[in-house]
């Protein structure tokens, strides 16, 4: 979990729909709806007569009106509407980005998203849908919501594959998820800090042995922070940084942290070229526990740790390419699957009514560990990557591929939605 | 080996009035699959079509086909025999796809679709090592690719997943099904029968790990595998969303050993595609119309000849990744060339014949005056009684895969062939060919033996089912 620019980026903000044509099985029923047309000479008729047939206007206090068939003619409140698919054209004439949803609701779960619709945009959803009473609720950037008239649908067609509904985590669900998780960081972090000086210690008494030794202990205890990198930021780069393109650990003159002592140490260095850097790196640790930012983890990523702590272990570890000589990737693989773990252990009252796989996801997650852990012998030490047969690759490969596709949901399934109950 | 012509058809004798067509006269049989294919779109085709060029046929076929068939399943064998009886209908079968193969083939059926299909433009080979851990997991695995082909080969598009997780596709295709020609092809190797799964008993007869030949230079790391999945479509992209798919549906249960991807070249100017030596590359096959010669030289029968149950309908399959040293081979003189395979390399017509398709008839070359004894063709077939049922179906593709060490090209043959026998048929005439002059301009460099699965029958059949039963 060392990668200088790693996931951090990832963005949560919302992508744009306008230019995506989600379109279903020719059979879907597809339905317009406005919102707020925008002003123009002709007036709103002339917006609405570019988009797609049947599409209907709608107010800001209406979100959604009339995509079921008149609710008059059959003396019902509500609209009524076939089920299976149906598409949505969602035409945003408002003055400022929108978003809507379609929610059951009585349970509230939302079928379909369409995030951050631009202004005089017109954005597609497709999404197949089972008997029950739904309603489109649009959030307008910057005013409260409109929910618009509930729609009763009707059962879907025999073997249509329904979309899934869930109930959308919002910011507030996620806040005491990131509190949690910026305590279990804080409880580690006096531990790293000995582990560091211990190894500060080794070299400063020329212990190289025990050095080694130490440098793993602390560099493990690091990485099974993973979760909380990129929350880290310049700290990661000088504690656990790789080096620049085209230097390796040894000859990047820039790179400080664990694999540039990696590299002096297993190279046979001596103590005197190392002292400089492990007394950094113990600065560099105090910074970072001293760092008021570091166990505060914004809500927003929280959902995206667990998978991406394994995607990076896949891409950064598995390959061997942070080694800079200690060949201890499966050691720093097992420590990422705990930073896993523990990510998405604190998610898990928010997963469990929401996902189904996730006792699958936990035993898979278990499973990648016990694997890992078979390559650490008894005395301690890690079997290198790099001597592992063809099949027990293929069975570690296998194992952690699993994962993460496992994983991957909970992202999704955790991004901090907008929510109207 | 092998390539161009590892099977030389004994039954070259029927009257071939103009190149491909010859399968449109009277006593000879009815094509209905590679060559057919390949003269309705060659501009081959002439005379037997009466007075209507190919060309314009095709186009105003396209039309009739669309308009008659739109949204229907079309199963190669089925579509194109019926076409064959009506020479109109014969066209827009064709036609209904590029390169002369049908929009999509039915996945289910007695054989797996893609074994018989016409030859498409595009394929990927994949290698693959169980990495499931027991019985149960490996018929997971076998039924989650079995539902992923199924679902592919349909071009229908990919479930709406809402906002719970990730797109259920990679999008590659975009947001409509696309069956593109895609069959997906299924085979096991002889390791998939060791001690992990309790297979032992049921292993195929004839299915052993392929070995090196005389003339080989084998890299086991691409050679072997547990498994080996044929994607095979008229375009690359179709191919490339395959793999992924049905590798994202597996990865916790089987790991890719090796790839190899292949192209079909279009007919130039006409008839069989052309390999990288620039010859043309299967002239004599079988006809895949022909079912006296699938049941006799294709298909594995339960009980017979050794066989489990199981294996009726499959068929040995045997890879072959052959390099081509194609910067020697470009060195060296045309006669040289010709004479190394017996063919002349223009028209494909042996050395003794005048047409692509003519018979070589050794019996009139019988001092190999002309046709060397070591050609290329003849050892592959020397067209005898004896030798007849040692033929194979073979399904050719070049490759183009990079640079070696010396900075010479890698390119090459994926050869890929059909057996009831692997044994009496690949194995043998491979053992014939060793030392023939063309081994010195070739390298194969990877492949295996593998056992194509009986075709998946219905929607609740799976594939290997009966390795389980």
């Amino acid at each position: 979990m060392t990668q200088r620019s790693p996931f951090s980026a990832r963005s949560r903000s919302p992508f744009i729909w306008g230019t995506v044509a989600v379109a279903i099985a020719a059979a879907g029923i597809v339905v317009g709806v406005m919102l707020r047309p925008a002003p123009s000479p002709a007036g709103g008729a002339a917006a609405a007569s570019a988009l797609p047939h049947g599409t209907l206007q709608l107010t800001i206090s209406s979100c959604g009106q009339s995509w079921g068939t008149d609710a008059g003619a059959s003396g019902s409140s509500k609209g009524v509407a076939a089920g299976g698919a149906r598409t949505f054209h969602f035409y945003n004439g408002n003055t400022g980005d929108v978003e809507v949803q379609l929610q059951d609701v009585d349970t509230k779960k939302v079928f379909l998203e369409v995030d951050g619709v631009g202004v005089g945009a017109t954005a597609t959803g497709s999404v197949v849908l089972g008997k029950g009473d739904y309603r489109l609720v649009c959030y307008p950037a910057d005013a409260d919501p409109v929910a618009g008239p509930v729609v009763k649908v009707g059962a879907a067609p025999k073997g249509a594959q329904l979309t899934p509904g869930i109930v959308p985590v919002t910011t507030n669900d996620l806040i005491p998820v990131a509190k949690a998780y910026g305590q279990w960081v804080d409880g580690r972090l006096p531990a790293l800090q000995a582990q560091v000086r211990q190894l500060n210690a080794d070299v400063a008494r020329g212990d190289l042995t025990a050095a080694k030794r130490d440098w793993l202990t602390a560099h493990l205890s690091y990485e099974g922070l993973g979760a909380a990198y990129g929350a880290f930021g310049d700290h990661d780069t000088a504690i656990n940084g790789t080096p620049a393109a085209g230097k390796t650990a040894l000859t990047d003159p820039a790179l400080t942290g664990f694999h540039k002592i990696e590299a002096l140490l297993w190279s046979g260095s001596p103590a005197a070229q190392l002292a400089p850097y492990t007394t950094k790196l113990v600065g560099a640790v105090d910074a970072l526990a001293k760092d008021p930012g570091t166990d505060r983890i914004d809500p927003i990523d929280i959902g995206l740790r667990a998978h991406e702590i394994v995607e990076n272990a896949i891409q950064f570890e598995l390959t061997g390419a942070t080694d800079a000589g200690s060949h201890t990737n499966l050691a720093t693989i097992d420590a990422n699957l705990g930073g896993s773990a523990e990510a998405l252990s604190v998610l898990t009252g928010l997963l469990t009514s929401r996902y189904d796989d996730l006792a699958e996801t936990r035993a898979a997650l278990a499973a990648s560990t016990k694997l890992v852990e078979g390559y650490r012998r008894a005395d301690g030490s890690w079997v290198p990557l790099e001597s592992l047969s063809r099949s027990q690759r293929q069975q570690l490969n296998a194992s952690l591929d699993r994962l993460v596709e496992l994983l991957a949901p909970v992202a999704e399934i955790t991004e901090p939605r907008k929510a109207l109950q | 080996m092998s390539e161009g012509i590892v099977n030389e058809s004994p039954e070259g004798r029927c009257p071939v009035p103009h190149g491909a067509v010859r399968a449109m006269s009277g006593e000879c049989p009815v094509p209905h699959g590679v060559r057919a294919a390949a003269a309705a779109v060659g501009g081959d085709a002439g005379a037997a079509h009466g007075d209507h060029g190919a060309g314009q046929d095709r186009t105003a076929s396209r039309r009739g086909f669309l308009g008659a068939l739109a949204g229907a399943a079309v199963a190669a064998p089925v579509g194109v025999a019926a076409a064959m009886a009506h020479p109109t209908a014969a066209d827009a079968a064709a036609a209904s796809s590029k390169n002369g193969t049908p929009a999509k083939f039915d996945f289910h059926g007695s054989h797996q679709a893609g074994i018989l299909a016409p030859v498409r433009r595009s394929t990927a080979l994949l290698a693959l090592d169980v990495t499931a851990a027991d019985r149960a997991g490996l018929q997971r695995l076998f039924q989650t690719i079995t539902e992923r082909a199924r679902f592919l080969t349909s071009g229908t598009a990919a479930p709406e997943v809402g906002i719970s997780t990730v797109p259920s596709d990679s999008g590659i295709l975009g947001p409509d099904g696309v069956a593109g020609g895609l069959t997906v092809t299924v085979g096991v190797g002889a390791s998939l029968f060791d001690g992990r799964f309790g297979l032992a008993s049921v292993k195929p007869a004839k299915l052993r790990t392929m070995e090196d030949f005389e003339d080989d230079a084998l890299d086991r790391s691409i050679c072997d595998g547990d498994l080996l999945i044929q994607l095979e479509a008229d375009d690359a992209d179709v191919v490339t969303h395959g793999v992924r798919e049905l590798l994202r549906a597996t990865r916790g249960d089987m790991q890719l050993r090796w790839r190899r991807d292949g192209f079909s070249s279009p007919p130039r100017p006409s008839g069989t595609p052309r390999n990288l030596m620039g010859f043309k590359d299967g002239t004599s096959n079988p006809l895949t119309s022909d079912a006296k010669a699938m049941k006799e030289l294709v298909w594995t029968h339960g009980g017979e000849n050794g066989e489990p149950a199981w294996v009726e309908g499959g068929s040995y399959l045997a890879v072959r990744v052959i390099r081509m040293l194609v910067e020697f081979w470009d060195r060296i003189g045309l006669d040289e060339q010709q004479q190394i395979f017996g063919r002349f390399r223009g028209s494909g017509a042996p050395l003794t014949g005048t047409k692509e398709f003519d018979d070589p008839h050794y019996e009139l070359d019988s001092t190999g005056a002309v046709i060397q004894f070591n050609a290329h063709i003849r050892l592959a077939n020397p067209r005898t009684a004896a030798t007849a049922n040692q033929r194979m179906l073979r399904r050719a593709f070049n490759y183009d895969a990079g640079v070696d060490a010396n900075g010479n090209l890698d390119q090459g043959l994926v050869f890929t062939a059909f057996n009831q026998d692997i044994e009496r048929q690949f194995v043998t005439v491979q053992k014939r060919l060793a030392g023939e002059p063309l081994v010195d301009y070739i390298s194969p460099i990877g492949g295996g033996y593998y056992f194509a699965l009986p075709g998946v029958k219905n929607a609740s059949d799976w594939f290997g089912k009966g390795l389980f039963a």
